[in-house]
């Protein structure tokens, strides 16, 4: 055991990182599970998104829109990490995960940090190197995804309590359903969307008839 | 508050004013100009090409036309070769469209005669591709006398002096008929013949007429039908395979030679995306390939109708002696015109029944700046001529062709003056002042209009600026190494101080 593992909780994210094999043993057994810690870091992440957006050097942003619009960037950061906390969750309950939504959702932020890292050095080399030196950034963006892969096989093995079979295995399953959650939430949206339209006119129809008397 | 309306309504009368001495200028066309920006939108721009004349068979004082199909300009001498197909004859005029001269009646003589024709039949039938070249100082007609099955070489007098027709050699397939469409001959007066059937490429003769082999085949595209036959190739025998539907590249639709010899064919299959236009070196390989254009999307691009899925139909291609390819699109009736370096530089025509519009555009030829364009429904030759603004485009892009970027500064400024739309004078504005040494406006003009630019541009801008500053960057990093080592002893030190105080506490617990 350590003796250096009394510190404030927002080192916990860099020490799981520079950690990956014992980090999340360690989260585990001193409850370092803060969530605002975890929010703090799902919203960097959601930052990271726009900024790669916006900032990335003209040379490499290859996926250049006309009109910027912050509501799929949001959808493809922030609502694809909770619901990959809730998909994690609820599945692993099933197959006697130890670990509560509330730890889920902090160990997978705490294994973003190296991707958002990444993706920082990523926005501002992209604004200083040419297309030939390319690799670099290609290689940074690599690390950094690899990286926060492995943080969050880890993360999940540790938080769970899993053998390595069975964490991969967990991966795979969530994965599905996300697939499932998100099939889920677009039919629900667009259920609601018509019941709305259905009350409005109604609504509009009674109208138009009151005036009319 | 009177005083606000006076200034009001003379600004009104104004802008009206104004806008009616615009509004003649946008009428005078039956087709808006319009060119592609780099998001690949369609965007409002000038005409470089307006109508001249529309001439029919009977201003030409020959009788009606009859859905002419092909048309050849003798760059030597300025005369207009068009094949009238259902009349079964060729007319002949000049470069003004003034007077006509009708060739369909050939005779054979000693050169050629009659007993060594398989044909035997001195009137056309159906023709529908013409060329025409000089040997010495005669002129050389080859027609592509489809329903005759025979590309018929004569004199401009009538005189035939060969016939190319139906190679009897095992290299031929047997299934397939001979209907020339059309017909290039090369300078060695190879003949190079398309024939609507055939996929392998364009049918190539000798000058003596033996059968040299295919010339130019398109590529097989890669669809689903591809890998399904892979699939099932796999545990299907020999016998099984061939009653399945084969994948096979698809054919050639017209051609044409320019200056240098180079062979230019179409097809004109909208599920093509590879080969819709390749330029040919002697060895039947495309040397578009080669200046990095493999999935490049001739005519309309799918913006413009929306993004819907689309591909143009195009019909025809034809080269200027600049090296400027125009491509006929049949489904929108449009004419493309790009440079030699493929960049799209006018679009012009469209459909209807006003001047400059078709209903059926079958060929397109240009002289001296001149596009002429025949209709086969319309049975008229449209001509077309370059405004001021092409003219202008044409040469500052031809001097950006041959490197000479800083001259073509001024057209180039000239033509953002006039259409700031222009897309491609801004790659060409950013490329003058890349040379010039003007790095960061040459960024400025990249921007969002040429990423290659941009990455040249700014590796030099770059360069400059680490030059210039490297003094004050080098004092900078090593202050912060300084401060950096020093701070981090700083530290250690407080760490040390601050353990031995919790472990002296922890002894004493």
């Amino acid at each position: 055991m350590r003796f250096d593992l009394d510190m404030p909780a927002w080192k916990w994210p860099f020490y799981v990182a520079r950690h990956p094999f014992e980090g999340f043993e360690d989260v585990r057994w001193k409850k370092a599970y803060n969530s605002k810690v975890a929010l703090v870091i799902v919203l960097c992440f959601f930052i990271v998104t726009v900024a790669a957006r916006l900032m990335t050097g003209f040379v490499f942003q290859m996926n250049f829109e006309k009109v910027f619009n912050v509501v799929p960037l949001f959808s493809s950061s922030v609502i694809i990490f909770f619901i990959w906390v809730v998909g994690n969750w609820s599945l692993c309950t099933l197959f006697n995960g130890e670990g509560k939504m509330q730890q889920v959702m902090c160990v997978t932020a705490y294994a973003l940090v190296p991707y958002i890292i990444s993706q920082v050095v990523y926005i501002f080399a992209s604004n200083i190197l040419t297309r030939q030196e390319g690799t670099i950034l290609s290689f940074i963006s690599g690390l950094g995804l690899v990286w926060s892969a492995v943080l969050v096989i880890s993360a999940m093995k540790a938080v769970h309590q899993y053998t390595m079979p069975k964490t991969i295995l967990a991966i795979i399953f969530t994965l599905v359903a996300m697939v499932i959650i998100i099939l889920v939430l677009i039919l629900l949206i667009s259920l609601f969307q018509q019941i709305v339209m259905f009350v409005y006119s109604v609504y509009t129809e009674l109208m138009y008839r009151f005036n009319m008397s | 508050m009177p005083l606000f309306k006076k200034i009001g309504a003379a600004a009104l009368a104004a802008g009206m004013a104004v806008s009616c001495l615009t509004l003649p200028a946008f009428a005078d066309e039956a087709y808006y100009g319009y060119n592609y920006n780099w998001w690949n939108e369609p965007v409002p721009s000038q005409n470089g090409y307006v109508v001249d004349r529309v001439v029919t068979g009977v201003d030409l004082g020959i009788g009606t036309l009859s859905e002419p199909n092909d048309m050849f300009v003798d760059n030597a001498t300025g005369d207009i070769y068009l094949v009238d197909t259902n009349n079964a004859r060729i007319v002949i005029t000049d470069e003004n469209l003034n007077s006509a001269k009708v060739l369909d009646t050939f005779t054979y003589t000693d050169e050629f005669p009659e007993e060594k024709s398989i044909v035997k039949n001195t009137k056309l039938d159906t023709p529908k591709g013409i060329f025409v070249t000089h040997n010495g100082g005669e002129t050389l007609l080859y027609i592509a006398d489809s329903m005759n099955s025979r590309v018929l070489a004569c004199y401009a007098d009538g005189r035939i002096f060969f016939e190319y027709t139906r190679p009897s050699n095992d290299l031929y397939d047997a299934d397939i008929s001979f209907r020339p469409d059309k017909v290039v001959v090369d300078n060695a007066f190879n003949v190079y013949v398309v024939i609507p059937s055939i996929t392998n490429g364009m049918v190539q003769f000798s000058r003596e007429g033996a059968f040299n082999g295919y010339y130019g085949a398109n590529r097989v595209e890669t669809t689903a039908e591809v890998l399904q036959n892979a699939f099932y190739s796999l545990f299907m025998n020999r016998e099984q395979m061939r009653k399945r539907a084969r994948a096979v590249a698809i054919e050639i639709a017209n051609c044409d030679i320019d200056d240098q010899g180079f062979i230019y064919t179409v097809t004109s299959s909208k599920n093509a995306d590879k080969d819709v236009l390749k330029k040919l070196n002697p060895a039947g390989e495309n040397i578009y390939l080669n200046m990095g254009i493999d999935q490049f999307m001739f005519g309309d691009l799918p913006l413009y109708y929306g993004g819907t899925s689309y591909a143009s139909t195009i019909d025809d291609v034809d080269v200027d002696s600049e090296g400027n390819v125009f491509l006929l699109d049949f489904s929108e009736k449009r004419i493309f015109q790009y440079s030699d370096q493929l960049d799209l530089e006018f679009i012009f025509g469209g459909e209807g029944s006003q001047k400059g519009l078709f209903t059926s555009p079958t060929a397109i030829e240009n002289l001296n700046g001149k596009v002429y364009v025949t209709d086969g429904r319309k049975n008229t030759i449209t001509t077309f001529k370059l405004t001021e603004f092409g003219e202008m485009v044409h040469g500052a892009v031809e001097m950006f062709n041959r490197g000479l970027y800083q001259e073509a500064k001024e057209p180039f400024e000239e033509i953002i003056l006039r259409d700031s739309n222009y897309w491609f004078a801004y790659i060409g504005l950013g490329n003058a002042y890349y040379t010039m040494g003007e790095n960061e406006k040459a960024m400025d003009y990249f921007y969002m209009n040429s990423r290659g630019g941009y990455n040249r541009a700014f590796k030099e801008y770059r360069m400059d600026m680490i030059r210039e500053y490297f003094n004050i960057f080098m004092i900078v990093v090593l202050i912060l190494i300084v401060v950096l080592v020093v701070l981090s002893k700083v530290g250690k030190m407080i760490k040390k101080k601050k353990r031995a105080a919790a472990g002296g506490d922890g002894n004493a617990v």
